[in-house]
């Protein structure tokens, strides 16, 4: 009884199986990886796309035996009102079907991002499923978008690679930049106590032949794609730059600091002292005092003495006391000027506004609509720095000091 | 009736997957915001009172399915029409099921497959299964279980690890008043999916300790209700409330925005397995039930041949029950909650349960005298 | 209405071969004649003269001589023991060379002159040529219609060896034999318990196979002895050439690739099946011996992860897995991510793929396909080839396969890679059954994997539990202890409890009122000196110092 069953349901299956064709099967040489999207605005005000496609076998290299002489990535450009325009514009110029889900990177350009802003941008990013919510955004500052997708580079092979890397490198070691995905950027956008802020990229040297493979030839690449700075949004339009120490100013107020150097003056001798940050933590807190939101940072950050260009004996505890306090001087300076000036673009890069909604969720109501404007450039931030040396490598005195002894 | 048995185990199983089907992929509760696991645990408290009312009805026929004892309670003709309404409604519920996991898989993954033919090839493995009975079900049920189990560990797991949880973005909890909370816990919620435990008055009779079955059914509810809780404050923890209540899915947002050692990206797969999973427990108990109980109402002797029928009756209704997701989704937010769960899972269960106790009392007197 | 005919003529037929056993039930056996010339003549006619049976005739006492015949198959018999024990002794035992009547002659060879195990009498053919076929010497004296049946069974069969399957590092090297009775005694020495029970039956109508049912009485489920018994007797056929007939004959399902008897050719596992309540099927001709009730984990577990340390042995276990797992989903999965999901795979990871599969002009499914039929041809090819070839086969196969294809861009290197892996990954598991189980579902998961990716697979993964969830094997749900659950069996399954845990035998196999395996306390005790004291301690005792 259950064979004479099985029979026809296993053809039935089989059957389906056979007729159906494959509806979404792409091979993978039909495709076209897609690893980058820039997007920048011309003069007549539309949106220019340019895609960088990863071609694999010049990427893979050795394997096939082309590999290194052939560029590893290949441009395609269209014009068009919105962002599904452009794909298809584009497709029209491939063979392939472009294939979304691995363009790790997308770079606006500074002028779109200015102009026009990034609200109108998203939304096909985000609905489509292909489409990644940890792609990385950038902002091309002072160039085009497409003059960061088309260059060429050398280690990493495709350059979306290397932006990233790069962005999450500095990120890592300098706290200079802040590698952000399109969910938070999103995220960032639809929240009214926080603005989003976006790495800024740009490409430095010859400009013009950046997309040739000679650009990879030399040992001493010309043009290189290098981080530049954090843009600053507000209403989703990038309306400053954030650069040195106001960048990372802003990232230890985020708590994203996770390595960074410190130079310290010392007895009129400029940055004579260099200090690393390890470890460190923010904590941000939001309060109302008589009605009025009050915010207060607290810093608390461990790190090691790297350099050491002045005759100072550390061994001496006193010294390290000094020491500390003035660094916890300079930060909290970093922090303050970072603050006055977010202050200043009346943009809350910082989410004190998401913190107040939080913590005080009936005051947010009234709080909400003037917060931008109104509230948050009056705001008073109280901020407090705790740093600690907890080591000083591996020498306790710099040679320095012995050098002045014998000169003596 | 079929010859089987189930265990105690089988059955906390069963409801467990059954609760979790599709109500893990959803924004359940979504209008909550940052309280919707809070509204999720209330709506769980309203979920024991309905498995009370369906436990008061199995104590009074406890080795009957609810289409032999509504005959018993109502009569033979009214008791008829009232579990040939039932399979109605059961078979609507597979086919709602249905629907939402093939538009699902259709929006994130396959979107130029045929909905028909997605539909078609799940139901085809539902009613493989249905027609093996009960307790394959059952034992399918226990390794699903315990696979549905590892996923969900593996990816909480995943999500510590990249750092996602921000638990600022559950404050603040008490936005929206208490009143208005224990309001939506007490309704949509409710029916969606605690409520539909009903079906299972058709699953108990199987039960090999019916002694247990209190503790079974509270527990599993209970335990399908606090997962489901911390998955939505998971959700809200990592996307935030805006996020959470704009997306289709989100799960399937959150797990794709999981990024761990740079290898681990787009899991999406989970999300099928996951939505597979449950899907596959759900529409099997809901057409294992629409079967046993046609065979019962129309007294077929042999239930399994009705299971193909059955499952074509449930795959044409998932196709022309909505011309689009949207509409779908609008159906089961509006009118199905106020005019096909309430009747069925609150006012006729209750009236039931009335009936039964009255003419208990009586046979009791009856049986004293 | 086609299957309503069918039935019925199926059930005609059933009582129609009911009518026929019947019949030959009730037919009068065909008695041994007094005559012994009359006897010889019957034997040679039964036999069609075949000149392996052996007559040879002897007279035994004086005044008249009786003619006594001996009657037996050359090759069948242990030769020592016709020609000393028998022809030798009746030949010269004294009470044969007086005077004596035919029926006491019959009497004293039986009692006084053969010096063997067993003697019986027997009076029909049917028996006769039983014995004398399956290796005893059949005794005539001339007059009487009783003939004496020694049992002389031996002859040339392969000795004990080492098994070729199921090997091990530790552990018995004795495997099976092709003789039942040498099989049985392998058993008798392993466990040395009156209550190992073995009962006997002759299955097929031409073979008449011996096949012998052990089990341990008040180990074993009741109820699963007579559940075998009776499927055995439900056999009717004319051979039984291999345990695999009988497999295929008792099984409770018939449409399944997975395996629901277990066979083995390792005394020492036999014996610990029957220790948790199984019975083994023993069929003489084959060193395979069957063992049910099987369950699915049962096929990932060597008699070595008992002899080994328990977290060596899980280990091994959780490894055979993961290994069973590659086996079945390996290719699948690479057609699935690469031609449905390309986003889950890492973009360096996808760049390298693509490149590799650029020049490649067949579709990933087919290419998949292709490969997978070769490796089973290479497979099946140096399986059945004389071994002097087999060299020249593995070169072919890795220069054809590994080299000139990948190299002629026809398939892709990660192709290559992808089904070596499985490959072994399929030659990891310690049962071959299952691993043949493994390699066909593989082929339904790559074509599903091509025509709907995950999800195809995903549908073909819960039909594949369900199917699994829906076996049994006598009776025994095949997953368990995992579904239904088992919590006291799962201690045996994916891991292996430590040996002092193992209290009692599982619950779905053995006989429940005996469960107990080990007393209390079984975990070691080493003395307590050697870790970290703090109370006062006696000196010298343990102690180094």
């Amino acid at each position: 009884m259950n064979r004479k069953r099985l029979v026809p349901l296993l053809m039935m299956l089989i059957a389906t199986l056979f007729t159906t064709g494959c509806w979404d099967k792409t091979e993978l040489n039909e495709m076209a990886i897609v690893s980058a999207v820039g997007l920048d605005r011309n003069k007549e005000g539309k949106l220019v796309g340019t895609f960088q496609i990863i071609n694999p076998g010049n990427v893979a290299g050795a394997l096939q035996g082309g590999g290194g002489t052939n560029p590893p990535i290949s441009i395609y450009r269209a014009t068009g009102d919105n962002v599904l325009e452009l794909d298809s514009l584009a497709s029209t110029k491939i063979s392939r079907d472009m294939y979304f889900a691995h363009a790790n990177l997308v770079v606006i350009g500074e002028e779109l991002a200015k102009e026009e802003g990034l609200n109108d941008i998203f939304d096909a990013f985000e609905r489509s499923p292909e489409f990644r919510a940890t792609t990385r955004i950038v902002i091309a500052r002072g160039v085009k978008a497409r003059d960061i997708v088309e260059t060429l580079t050398a280690i990493d092979k495709v350059s979306a690679e290397k932006v990233i890397k790069t962005i999450e490198t500095t990120e890592k070691t300098q706290g200079k930049n802040i590698s952000i995905n399109l969910q938070e950027v999103i995220k960032n956008l639809l929240s009214t106590g926080k603005e989003p802020i976006i790495s800024g990229f740009t490409v430095k040297g010859n400009t013009g032949k950046e997309d040739s493979m000679e650009n990879t030839m030399s040992s001493d690449i010309e043009a290189n794609p290098n981080a530049v700075g954090i843009g600053v949004f507000k209403d989703g339009k990038l309306i400053d730059w954030l650069d040195g120490d106001k960048a990372i100013g802003s990232m230890w107020v985020l708590d994203r600091i996770e390595s960074t150097n410190l130079n310290l003056d010392w007895e009129g001798k400029k940055d004579a002292i260099t200090y690393q940050v390890i470890r460190q933590k923010t904590n941000v807190g939001a309060k109302l005092v008589n009605g009025k939101p009050k915010i207060s940072i607290k810093v608390r950050a461990e790190g090691d003495i790297r350099e050491v260009n002045v005759p100072l004996n550390l061994t001496d505890t006193h010294v390290l006391i000094d020491l500390e306090k003035k660094l916890a001087k300079d930060v909290k300076k970093e922090m303050e000027v970072a603050i006055v000036r977010a202050q200043k673009n009346k943009s809350d890069i910082f989410g004190f506004g998401e913190l107040m909604h939080e913590s005080h969720p009936k005051e947010w109501k009234k709080l909400e609509k003037n917060w931008d404007d109104d509230t948050f450039p009056k705001l008073e931030v109280d901020v407090q720095v705790e740093t600690f040396i907890r080591r000083t490598g591996l020498r306790n005195k710099p040679f320095l000091s012995n050098l002045k002894k014998k000169d003596q | 009736m079929e010859k089987a048995k189930i265990s105690g185990y089988q059955l906390f199983v069963l409801i467990f997957l059954f609760e979790m089907g599709s109500a893990l992929l959803v924004p359940l509760a979504g209008e909550a915001k940052q309280a919707a696991w809070l509204v999720i645990l209330i709506a769980m408290i309203g979920g024991f009172l309905l498995f009370f009312i369906y436990y008061g009805l199995f104590q009074y026929y406890p080795d009957q399915l609810l289409t032999e004892f509504v005959k018993q309670i109502l009569g033979n003709f009214l008791g008829r029409i009232v579990a040939f309404l039932y399979i109605l409604y059961f078979i609507y519920l597979a086919a709602r099921v249905l629907r939402d996991f093939g538009d699902t898989l259709l929006t994130f993954a396959y979107p130029h497959v045929p909905l028909f033919f997605a539909n078609a090839v799940f139901i085809l493995v539902v009613v493989y299964t249905v027609r093996k009975g009960i307790e394959v079900l059952a034992r399918t049920g226990e390794l699903f279980f315990v696979l549905e189990n590892l996923l969900l560990m593996t990816f909480m797991l995943l999500i510590v690890a990249s750092g996602m949880i921000h638990l600022n973005n559950l404050k603040p909890i008490f936005e929206i008043s208490g009143t208005e909370l224990m309001k939506m816990g007490f309704t949509k919620s409710v029916f969606f999916p605690f409520g539909e435990v009903i079906v299972f008055l058709m699953i108990f009779p199987y039960l090999n300790e019916p002694q247990r079955l209190k503790k079974i059914g509270i527990g599993s509810l209970a335990t399908s209700g606090i997962f489901l809780a911390i998955i939505m404050a998971v959700n809200i923890a990592v996307l935030g409330v805006d996020l959470t209540t704009r997306s289709q899915y989100p799960l399937l947002t959150l797990i794709q925005s999981i990024e761990v050692a740079g290898i681990l990206e787009r899991l999406d797969v989970y999300f099928l397995f996951l939505l597979m999973i449950g899907g596959f427990i759900k529409i099997s108990v809901f057409t294992y039930v629409a079967v046993t109980g046609t065979a019962n109402v129309f007294n077929v002797k042999q239930p399994s041949r009705l299971a193909y029928p059955v499952g074509i009756v449930i795959l044409l209704i998932s196709i022309i029950m909505a011309s689009s997701y949207t509409e779908h989704i609008h159906e089961g937010l509006g009118a199905v909650p106020r005019y096909i769960h309430l009747p069925f899972q609150v006012i006729i269960p209750l009236l039931l349960l009335i009936i039964a106790f009255f003419k208990n009392r009586k046979k009791g007197r009856q049986a004293s005298k | 209405m086609a299957s309503f005919f069918k039935q019925k003529r199926q059930v005609k037929q059933r009582e129609k071969k009911k009518e026929d056993t019947g019949q030959s039930k009730s037919k009068t056996p065909d008695y041994i004649d007094s005559s012994i010339s009359a006897n010889l003549e019957k034997v040679k006619k039964k036999t069609g003269n075949s000149p392996d049976i052996i007559i040879r005739t002897l007279k035994i006492g004086q005044n008249p001589e009786i003619k006594t015949t001996i009657l037996y198959v050359q090759g069948l018999i242990d030769n020592p023991s016709v020609t000393d024990f028998l022809i030798e002794s009746i030949m010269k035992n004294p009470h044969l060379s007086e005077k004596i009547l035919p029926q006491e002659a019959l009497d004293v060879i039986s009692e006084e002159v053969v010096s063997l195990g067993g003697v019986e009498t027997v009076k029909d053919w049917e028996k006769l040529f039983l014995s004398l076929l399956s290796g005893d010497s059949i005794i005539f004296v001339d007059g009487i219609n009783i003939a004496l049946v020694a049992s002389t069974k031996g002859g040339e069969r392969r000795s004990i060896q080492e098994p070729s399957t199921h090997l091990t590092v530790r552990g018995s090297r004795e495997g099976f034999t092709e003789s039942n009775a040498t099989n049985i005694a392998m058993l008798r020495r392993i466990i040395n318990s009156p209550n190992l029970w073995i009962e006997s039956m002759k299955i097929g109508t031409v073979t008449k196979t011996d096949v012998s049912i052990m089990y341990i009485n008040g180990i074993v489920k009741e109820g699963i002895v007579e559940e075998v018994k009776k499927r055995l007797n439900r056999i009717n056929i004319d051979s039984i050439l291999e345990s695999g007939y009988i497999e295929q004959l008792i099984e409770d399902q018939v449409m399944t690739p997975f395996p629901t008897l277990n066979h083995t050719e390792r005394p020492d596992m036999v014996a610990g099946n029957l220790l948790e309540g199984r019975v083994a099927i023993f069929v003489n001709g084959t060193p395979f011996v069957l063992v049910a009730p099987a369950i699915f984990v049962q096929f990932f577990q060597s008699v070595e992860d008992y002899y080994n340390r328990f977290d060596i042995a899980s280990a091994t276990r959780f490894l055979r897995i993961i290994v069973f797992i590659i086996s079945i989903v390996g290719p699948a999965l690479y057609v699935a991510a690469t031609t449905f999901h390309q986003e889950m795979i890492p973009t360096k990871l996808l760049v390298i793929v693509a490149a590799q599969r650029e020049t490649v002009p067949l579709p990933a499914v087919v290419e998949a396909l292709l490969m997978e039929m070769t490796f089973e041809i290479l497979r099946e090819a140096s399986l059945r080839m004389p071994k002097a070839v087999g060299s020249t086969m593995s070169i072919v196969g890795a220069l054809v396969i590994g080299q000139a294809a990948v190299q002629a861009g026809i398939v892709s290197p990660a192709m290559v890679i992808i089904v070596s892996i499985t490959a072994i990954a399929s030659f990891a598991t310690p049962s071959y059954s299952i691993a043949i189980s493994a390699r066909i579902v593989r082929f339904g998961f790559i074509i599903c994997a091509g025509t709907l990716g995950f999800y195809g697979m995903i549908l073909a993964f819960i039909v594949l539990i369900v199917h699994l969830c829906s076996l049994r094997s006598l009776g025994v749900p095949y997953m368990t202890p995992l579904a239904p659950l088992n919590p006291e069996g799962l201690g045996d399954t994916f891991f292996r409890r430590p040996m002092w845990a193992f209290k009692e035998r599982p619950k779905f196999l053995a006989n429940e009122n005996n469960l107990i395996r080990e007393g209390d306390n079984q975990r070691p005790l080493p003395p307590e000196s050697r870790g970290m004291k703090t109370s006062d301690e006696k000196k010298g005792e343990g102690n180094e110092s």
